[in-house]
């Protein structure tokens, strides 16, 4: 018998809404990161793509626990001398609140074009609305 | 004193390692210099990997059955501990197999753990 092996263009793929408001970021971010690898089907396969799509809305009100609002820090290097850039994460939640949500997902989706490619899947929005209602998206209900 | 190198056997041997590295990207496929090298390494990992693969492929199977499981309201920690406890022989790949094409027999399954794991939590009591 062999092994069941998905092929990229014969994976069913949904679509999943997600409500950020009042979740921890990282309960919104492993579960997203999840749908996307496509880690909760039968189906997974490695080497292909096999996850849903999945939108986030509300990320400006996404949670972080304990003192993470003023210490967790946000830092970009740009090579040349000085480039050093930093950013606490109210700082980030005010200047592009979807930068939070999108750098969690991707910091658990694998680094390479495998993961490039899934990670295309997530949309992040600030507020309530999304242009993918056309898409029919499913609510994901987070514990 | 004339110097013998036989010649035909040397020629023969770079021939086959050339023959074997056939495929291989750039000079790898092409000098021999660089082919010995490269189907030396080959061999290597092709041996290595032939008792990988089984581990891979375990592992793989383990992960959809989490995904399967997790499904019905499991972990894949505590299906392993049911099956044992409801004393059914069936090995990952299989019950992977299952839980792809036969839907119904998968859940069959997961409903004998399940039964099992009560019973034996009743006999802790």
């Amino acid at each position: 018998m062999k092994t069941f092996s998905a092929k990229a263009n014969e994976v069913p793929r949904k679509w999943w809404i997600i409500d950020a408001k009042d979740q921890i970021l990282g309960r919104v971010a492993v579960k997203a990161a999840n749908l996307l690898r496509g880690k909760e089907k039968v189906i997974y396969t490695p080497h292909v793509d096999t996850g849903d799509f999945v939108v986030v809305i509300n990320a400006e009100k996404v949670r972080l626990t304990g003192k993470k609002e003023e210490q967790k820090t946000y830092m970009s290097f740009s090579g040349f001398v000085g480039g050093h850039k930093s950013e606490t994460a109210r700082a980030r939640r005010a200047r592009h609140p979807e930068l939070l949500v999108e750098r969690a997902v991707r910091g658990m989706i694998p680094h390479n074009k495998l993961g490039r490619s899934v990670y295309r899947k997530l949309k992040v929005y600030k507020g309530g609305l999304h242009p993918h209602t056309s898409q029919q998206p499913a609510t994901v209900s987070l514990p | 004193m004339p110097r013998a190198t036989n010649a035909p056997a040397s020629r023969e041997r770079r021939k086959r390692v050339l023959d074997q590295a056939k495929g291989y990207r750039g000079r790898r496929s092409k000098l021999f210099r660089y082919a010995k090298d490269a189907t030396m390494k080959g061999k290597y990992w092709a041996y290595r990997d032939r008792k990988t693969r089984k581990r891979n492929f375990r592992m793989l199977w383990i992960q959809r059955l989490n995904a399967a499981v997790r499904a019905h309201g499991m972990t894949y920690s505590r299906f392993a501990e049911g099956l044992k406890v409801a004393g059914i022989l069936l090995d990952r790949k299989i019950l992977s197999d299952l839980a792809i094409t036969d839907e119904a027999s998968f859940k069959s399954i997961v409903e004998q753990v399940k039964g099992a794991l009560e019973g034996k939590s009743k006999k802790a009591a």
